[in-house]
């Protein structure tokens, strides 16, 4: 039940908060120049910045690289996960469950050169608060105990993809007595519940940025 | 070290040749370093308590509400920011004065901390987490002192993968700050002098009219041409609106002698306005809206009243952002204007067109062995466009300058165009007091600088921007780069112009 009230939660509040966003009036143009001329390229600039991290890549290539490997090495485990939604197994899925152990070590090794960078440089130890680690802790935690689970505590796939489709259809079922799993499932209700109401809302907030979104005002 | 020039006493410069090197932080390094703040009659001119209010806190938190609420930009940037880095690197002010507020994520985190602490749940409640802050007095100075340390040049929105606008936020930190009776005093006052006189020297109609009369005898002498700076000529199509540096201040002024000899080859019927005798908006800096647009207002009288077809800007960096990207919707539409050429243009756009169409002819011949780099201004740069291009700002003025002198020299490629550096006085930091941030601050355009000296030999800077170009010519000297000539982009222009 925690969980189906998570995932509402996660939601709702994440749509609340893009409709604070949006409602909010934009009373000058400001984009960042040389500005986009046409909408179609508003298009191509939001998802230049959106899926390769294009102001990223101009900054800081160790940080682009580190931020790359974890969030596509994220999105190759979430969609490996996917597995747990369907009864039967659809075959799409094959390949990708194949190279998710590369995917693991995608992120983590992202992770681990953000979380290294905030320690080892001064600049970026100046402006990180405790939440800041702790975000890469929680997302290593994540990431780590799924690992855990596949490879030291085999847990009963069945019987977790029945929990969670019943998680998803406010049909609760029992989650296997594991301590692992517990743990895994642990962090990621705490990253659920967070993520709308922290900067891990980030990438919707890129499409709202009016420094990328707005168009040249004469063009 | 540096011993030429008054200032340089005062001053230490930062050694030109660390070009490229991340300083490691040094908390608290500029921390003494304050602009003045307003004097009284200055803010109660401006509608604003002449000192700071007894409820100042309140107050000040109920501003920073009502301006997350107004501003899309302002409620997303301080939502948004990962603290990944990216920007940390980027600040002149932070490269040449290595205090860590001067890093775009802190300067923002000053505001941010305390929009946490106050509007956010987190921060409400887990402010040792978010590193959320109560808006206390020692915020409250740090706001004044790190937000006046900022050029509001967007130079690490370039590299913010959030896309991030730190002038947004140092606007709204200084807007506040004025609100509570702490503005500055070289904004306000040349805001005040702007609204009630018409520009910023607070030079009155009678006194332009008579340093135009000398101008035009000067030209007569130099050229044998009678070449005419019109003031509230009503016979005129096209209003040209300068900054007012431009009518006394050296090297500017050479390059007003150049709009008018390019206007007056062209045969245009243009004027200058006492009414609207100046382009800067100083209501940009300060980050009031209301104040933007009422000096934007005076350029719409003016042309309304003077009946003219056509508006030109001068070369003012921060003008030509309010021109080109806000003036139609602070006081549009400008409906007014020769449907062909529908909206506010820029000299250079003008200069281009005539060059292009053949009314103008230039020879470099005119600069003959000047070798000229050019610096991009960062309000045209990445606040505004020129042309039909949308990378105008940056190919119209080079290929006018290309046209004009005998070499033309880029600066290296992270120093220019959308990464130009700021030239570390813009922003309402052109005053004395600041000047030790100032010099800090153009260091590393004086290293771009040196770097293309040394390879190219480079004589002239040239710029468009009336505050770049009093700043360069006094900073340079102190990062021994006297040699270099800094000067108005259409003295060279004006310089190349055939005339007949």
């Amino acid at each position: 039940m925690l969980f189906s009230a998570a995932f509402v939660w996660m939601l709702l509040a994440t749509l609340w908060r893009l409709l604070e966003w949006a409602r909010t009036p934009s009373p000058l143009p400001i984009p960042l120049a040389p500005a986009p001329r046409t909408r179609l390229a508003v298009v191509g600039r939001l998802l230049l910045e959106f899926f390769l991290f294009r102001s990223l890549a101009r900054a800081n290539p160790t940080t682009w690289l580190a931020s790359m490997a974890f969030h596509y090495g994220l999105l190759l485990i979430l969609l490996v996960h996917l597995r747990l939604l369907f009864v039967q197994l659809p075959l799409w899925l094959l390949p990708f469950i194949r190279i998710s152990g590369w995917a693991s070590v995608l992120t983590v090794a992202g992770l681990s050169i953000l979380l290294a960078r905030r320690v080892w440089v001064d600049r970026l130890r100046y402006i990180s608060a405790p939440s800041d680690y702790l975000h890469l802790l929680l997302l290593l935690g994540i990431v780590l105990s799924g690992v855990a689970l596949k490879r030291l505590w085999p847990a009963d796939l069945y019987a977790v993809g029945m929990f969670l489709r019943g998680a998803l259809t406010f049909d609760p079922q029992t989650l296997p007595a594991q301590a692992g799993l517990w743990l895994h499932l642990g962090l990621v209700l705490l990253l659920v519940v967070i993520f709308p109401i922290s900067k891990l809302l980030h990438g919707a907030g890129i499409l709202f940025s009016p420094s990328f979104n707005q168009r040249d005002p004469h063009a | 070290m540096n011993t030429n020039g008054t200032q340089a006493q005062a001053v230490k410069a930062p050694v030109v040749g660390r070009y490229r090197v991340i300083p490691l932080i040094e908390e608290g390094a500029t921390a003494n370093q304050r602009s003045t703040v307003a004097r009284a009659e200055v803010q109660e001119s401006l509608g604003l308590p002449g000192a700071l209010v007894a409820d100042w806190h309140d107050r000040a938190i109920e501003r920073l509400g009502q301006l997350v609420q107004e501003r899309r930009g302002l409620r997303v940037f301080l939502d948004n920011c990962t603290r990944c880095g990216a920007c940390t690197d980027k600040c002149h002010y932070f490269l040449g004065t290595h205090d860590p507020k001067n890093m775009p994520v802190a300067r923002q985190d000053l505001l941010r901390s305390v929009y946490r602490r106050y509007f956010t749940f987190a921060g409400k409640y887990f402010p040792w987490l978010v590193g959320a802050r109560d808006l206390d007095r020692s915020m409250l100075e740090d706001w004044y002192t790190y937000f006046h340390q900022c050029s509001e040049c967007r130079r690490c929105t370039v590299f913010c993968p959030k896309g991030i606008d730190t002038s947004e936020v140092t606007m709204a930190g200084r807007e506040i700050l004025a609100s509570v009776g702490m503005g500055q005093q070289y904004s306000q006052e040349i805001i005040g002098k702007v609204k009630h006189i018409g520009n910023n020297l607070g030079m009155k109609a009678p006194a332009l009219a008579d340093v135009l009369e000398n101008l035009e005898e000067d030209i007569l002498e130099d050229t044998g041409l009678a070449i005419r700076l019109p003031l509230d000529d009503a016979s005129a199509d096209m209003l040209v609106v300068t900054p007012s540096a431009d009518f006394f201040a050296e090297p500017h002024v050479d390059g007003l002698i150049g709009y008018a000899k390019v206007l007056h080859q062209a045969g245009i019927r243009w004027t200058f306005s006492s009414e609207a005798s100046e382009a800067a908006n100083f209501g940009l800096f300060t980050g009031h809206h209301e104040h933007m647009r009422d000096i934007a207002t005076r350029v719409r009288r003016a042309a309304i009243d003077l009946g003219v077809s056509r508006i030109v800007i001068g070369e003012c960096g921060h003008a030509w952002r309010v021109a080109y990207s806000f003036l139609d919707s602070l006081v549009g539409p400008m409906d007014f204007l020769d449907p062909a050429h529908p909206r506010v243009e820029h000299i250079c756009e003008v200069t281009h067109q005539l060059w292009r169409s053949g009314v103008i002819e230039l020879d470099p011949q005119g600069n003959a062995g000047k070798i000229v780099t050019f610096h991009d201004s960062c309000n045209v740069a990445r606040g505004a466009s020129m042309g039909e291009r949308a990378d105008g700002q940056f190919t119209l003025p080079r290929e006018l300058l290309a046209a004009s002198v005998p070499k033309l020299v880029d600066m290296s490629g992270d120093t220019v165009r959308q990464k130009t550096f700021c030239c570390g006085g813009g922003g309402g930091l052109l005053n004395d007091e600041m000047m030790d941030v100032r010099v800090k601050g153009s260091l590393p355009r004086a290293q771009a600088l040196k770097a293309v000296v040394d390879s190219d030999q480079v004589t002239h800077l040239a710029a468009i921007c009336a505050i770049c170009k009093t700043q360069l010519s006094g900073v340079l000297p102190l990062h021994e780069l006297s040699e270099v000539e800094v000067t108005s982009l259409h003295h060279l222009v004006g310089d190349a112009l055939v005339l007949s």
